[in-house]
Parts: C-alpha cells; sequence; structure tokens
C-alpha cells in the first residue's frame, strides 16, 4: 500500500485515541443536560466543569474565566462581536492586522458595514506586526484590538506580550475602554500559552487543532470584561452563551487540553526538530525555494514555502496522488485568483504568493514521514517546473547571462 | 474530485516542452487569474506534425494543455480549428464549473496559434 502523510495539522488533527476514550461515556449512558439537577444532570455539569478546569490550565486561567462555544470562528465572532457591541457608546474604533485568520477578517469586515471604522496594521517582511504601528494606530475611540497570537498560514508569533504592555498604558492614561484579543487557535498545544503573561482580555482557542474532535472551541474572557452575547436564550456559560452544552465535545476538549499541557515540551521538540530537518532537506535538494515568515519567532510545527515558476495547488494535487496531504492559502476558481493574503502581506510578488504551500507537522509525524516527503517532493517540483513557461524562460534568461555555461 | 486521466496527464503530461522548428509559437494568459498556455506547433502540408505546450497555473490548465496537443497532433490544420472547448472537457472527463476557464483558455491558444498560422 502507498505511503500516507497527513502534513495538514494546521487545518486540523486526527483525534488522539485518550481523548475518544475520555468522551465516550458521555456519547452513551452519560447522556444527562448540565442544567438538570437530577442525578444525570449533575453527572454531566461534574464533567463539564472537570473539562473547563482542565483547558484553563493549559492557558494559565481561571475555570470561570472560559466560555465554550462551538469553534474557534465562534469564539473569534463572540470576542469582536461582544466587545464592539458592549463598548459601542465609547468608540466604534477596532485595530487588527492584515494576516488574520478569514473568521477575525469576517467579522470586522462585517462591523466596518454597520459603521465601525478598522484599522489593519501591515506586517513586515518577517511577517510580524510591530508595536510602535500598533502605538501610532490606538486613537481615542478605539475599543478593541484583535492581532492573533500565532498566524495559521506561516507560524509567526506576534508580540503579544509588548502590545499587552501598550495596552495597559494606554488604560492608565485614562483610556479605560479599550480591550485587546488575541486568536490563539493555531498556537494552543505548540506553544506555552499562558493568559497572565500575554496580558491580554480575551483568547480564542479551538479543540480540532489539538486533537479533539471538530465542534468545539472556547473563548478566555479576563475576569470584570464585559461583552454582548451573541447567542442567546439560556444561562449557560454563565450568561454568555446559550445553548445546551456540548458535554462530550467539552469532556473531549478537557481531555486533549490536559494531554497538550502534560506532552508539551517534547511535543514541540519532537516537530521542531522534524520541521528543521524537512526545511534543511528542501533547501539542499530544491532550488529557486523561499521559506516564507520569520525564521525563529514561529511555532515549532509548520513550514510555508514558496516554490518559484509553479503553483500550489498543482503541487498539492501531485503530492496528493502519491499520498502525501498538504494545503497552499491561494486558490484559483471561476478564472479569479485569489492569492492568499497572508503571503501578499509578506510583500512577495504574486508568483511567489501563488507558489506558496504549507507543511504542518504533527506530534505523530515520524522521521519516515518526513524522509518519504523529502523524496517525493524534489520530484514533484522538477515536473511541474518542467512544463512551466516561467521557468523555461528562466534558464533562458541565465543562460545568456552566462554564455560559457 | 478530478477524472483518472485528468491525473494521469497531471503527473505524466504529454508533449511538454518547446519545438526545435516551429512553424508558429503563442502563449496566451488568462488577464484575471494569470493562468498561462504555451502552444509550438510544427505544421507540414497542412498537418499539424507535432505540438508542444508549457502551462503555468492551476491544474486543470496545466491537464489541458497536455491534453490538447495530444488532441491536434497529425490533425489536419482545419480539423484542429474546428476543435471546441467540449471536445476538450469530453476528452479529459470533464471540469468542475469553477475551472472551465481552463479549457476556455487551451481553445483560445489553439485558435490563435492557427490564425497565425493563417496569417503567415
Amino acid at each position: 500500500m502507498k505511503r500516507r502523510v497527513y502534513l495538514d495539522h494546521s487545518a486540523t488533527t486526527p483525534i488522539d485515541p485518550r481523548v475518544v476514550e475520555a468522551m465516550l461515556p458521555y456519547l452513551t449512558e452519560k447522556f444527562g443536560n448540565p442544567s438538570s439537577v437530577h442525578l444525570f444532570g449533575q453527572e454531566a455539569r461534574a464533567a463539564v466543569d472537570r473539562a473547563r478546569q482542565l483547558v484553563a490550565e493549559l492557558i494559565g486561567a481561571q475555570p470561570q474565566e472560559l466560555i465554550f462555544v462551538s469553534s474557534g470562528t465562534e469564539a473569534n465572532n463572540l470576542a469582536i462581536r461582544g466587545i464592539a457591541e458592549r463598548a459601542a457608546p465609547y468608540g466604534r474604533h477596532i485595530i487588527t492586522s492584515a494576516i488574520e485568520h478569514p473568521s477575525v477578517r469576517g467579522v470586522c469586515q462585517a462591523l466596518e458595514q454597520r459603521g465601525w471604522e478598522v484599522t489593519r496594521l501591515p506586517v513586515g517582511e518577517d511577517g510580524l506586526v510591530r508595536v510602535e504601528d500598533v502605538r501610532a494606530a490606538i486613537r481615542p475611540d478605539t475599543v478593541l484590538i484583535t492581532i492573533m497570537l500565532a498566524n495559521n498560514e506561516i507560524g509567526t508569533i506576534q508580540p503579544i506580550a509588548e502590545i499587552s504592555h501598550l495596552v495597559r498604558e494606554e488604560r492608565q492614561r485614562g483610556h479605560r475602554h479599550l480591550w485587546f484579543h488575541t486568536d490563539a487557535v493555531q498556537a494552543a498545544g505548540r506553544m506555552a500559552i499562558n493568559v497572565a503573561e500575554l496580558g491580554c482580555d480575551l483568547l480564542s482557542l479551538s479543540g480540532h487543532k489539538l486533537y479533539a474532535p471538530k465542534g468545539i472551541g472556547a473563548l478566555y474572557v479576563r475576569r470584570g470584561v464585559q461583552l454582548a452575547p451573541q447567542m442567546l436564550g439560556g444561562h449557560q456559560e454563565r450568561d454568555r452563551r446559550a445553548g445546551t452544552e456540548a458535554v462530550p465535545l467539552i469532556v473531549a476538549f478537557g481531555k486533549a487540553a490536559e494531554l497538550a499541557r502534560q506532552e508539551l515540551d517534547a511535543r514541540i521538540e519532537r516537530m521542531r526538530a522534524l520541521r528543521d530537518r524537512f526545511e534543511r532537506g528542501v533547501a539542499e535538494r530544491i532550488t529557486d525555494v523561499v521559506f516564507n515568515g520569520h525564521r525563529e519567532r514561529r511555532l515549532p510545527h509548520l513550514s510555508n514555502i514558496s516554490f518559484r515558476y509553479i503553483e500550489g495547488e498543482g503541487l498539492l494535487i501531485n503530492l496528493d496522488l502519491q499520498g502525501i496531504a498538504v494545503s497552499t492559502g491561494s486558490a484559483c476558481s471561476s478564472g479569479t485568483l485569489e492569492p492568499s493574503p497572508v503571503i501578499r502581506a509578506l510583500g512577495r510578488d504574486e508568483e511567489l504568493a501563488r507558489g506558496a504551500v504549507r507543511f504542518s507537522l504533527g506530534k505523530d509525524t515520524s522521521e519516515e514521514d518526513i524522509d518519504y516527503v523529502l523524496e517525493v517532493l524534489p520530484q514533484a517540483v522538477e515536473s511541474l517546473r518542467r512544463i512551466s513557461p516561467l521557468y523555461h524562460r528562466a534558464l533562458g534568461e541565465r543562460a545568456e547571462r552566462s554564455p560559457s555555461n | 474530485m478530478y477524472s483518472e486521466i485528468f491525473k494521469d496527464h497531471l503527473t505524466h503530461p504529454r508533449n511538454a516542452g518547446e519545438l526545435a522548428d516551429p512553424s508558429v509559437v503563442v502563449e496566451e494568459s488568462n488577464p484575471i487569474c494569470g493562468d498561462r498556455l504555451r502552444l509550438a506547433l510544427r505544421v507540414c502540408e497542412g498537418r499539424i506534425e507535432e505540438a508542444r505546450f508549457l502551462a503555468y497555473g492551476c491544474p486543470p490548465t496545466l491537464v489541458c494543455g497536455s491534453i490538447i496537443t495530444e488532441m491536434i497532433a497529425g490533425l489536419s490544420v482545419q480539423d484542429a480549428a474546428r476543435l471546441t472547448r467540449q471536445d476538450l472537457l469530453d476528452k479529459l472527463g470533464g471540469l468542475p464549473s469553477r475551472k472551465m476557464h481552463a479549457a476556455a483558455l487551451a481553445i483560445e491558444t489553439l485558435r490563435l496559434a492557427l490564425e497565425r498560422l493563417r496569417g503567415d
């Protein structure tokens, strides 16, 4: 059988068997509604409380500071809309970055259409937001800054603690209605997170990026921060998110968070070593590649590489046919190109944006997996380059520049 | 999502490259998405003896380039001019609707090459 290698853990992760085991009783005999007062309900309530504690421990928060939601996207929606609507009497200005996840970009855009003003900060070639740019963008009517902890396409880690410091300074100057949200969906389980050290007011999490099932996420809301609920009609989650709790998914998320915390250092070390080995292998075997994002300040599992002269989608399908799963940020549909806004924001030209491919490793990626990819990838790139007019042109130009060759 | 023929042409493109003595070479691009297709033909006594392609862009554009060279090799110029987008789609087992532009680009590039041939 052909080898199958999954290098798309930033899209989603497989569910850890220990997580499945933990959640199974709550899909079968322990089916109670946590709001019910009888024993069935109490059993479910206790499980939700325990899971909340475990997820809180992953980020150094208090359990009551967590709201369980259905996804990272919902967490981002609740954070941004919740703060924007609540703080509207004090101002309608939001600061964000040019490389946020679509769920943050989408909410900001929707608010813009409803009269809010949005400042989108650029990033440098390294993919980092400059703290000075944040400082310069703050206005008296700014109510929310939302900047991701780590980027989903290139993995760069933003200076969140420094931006929090700035926010605290602003508050001390009397700018009381200014809140700071960070999307940590990609970061959780791949770097140590402590909300006290980060200093943010709100932080988004998603279960399926850390070996829990899809359908569960959480929003950390620092004690004392008020936000307008987006889901109404029930007292669940301390009146901040109505709807019967997804007990099995919450239990799964709790277990996954517990494992992530216990195994974090080992996972990071393993993924980083394999990722670095992969990148060294690519640099040795393939010419005309550009590694995207800051070299050090980035998540340990992710590598984003632009291959000149070819398009990422062709490479993706070519690799897929050989059992390797990766992803691209850009896609061509209906004859219009949707280039990755993240790679474009780094100042890369369109060819490099189209040729960008994301390889994201997981805790169980093996050396053999990486070796197989290093064996297949150069051939796949070469076969696409052989049919690329851009490549032939570049070869011709090179030959002209060095006629002796 | 894609047919077996499609996958085969993507992994084993036919007639890729350039011709040493082409009768005509044209390169067309989709101005919106930037996909490119270059066709080189060698024509002798009204018949396409050899066709080569180079392509840049999404997989359907690469595959359409490969397939069209196979379809036109050996055809008379008149018969080649009669090829339609549908002929190409039938040959490659269809395309998702959002990728139809790839077949359009291939047919357009072929037409342009044949027009230029007539003009010479």
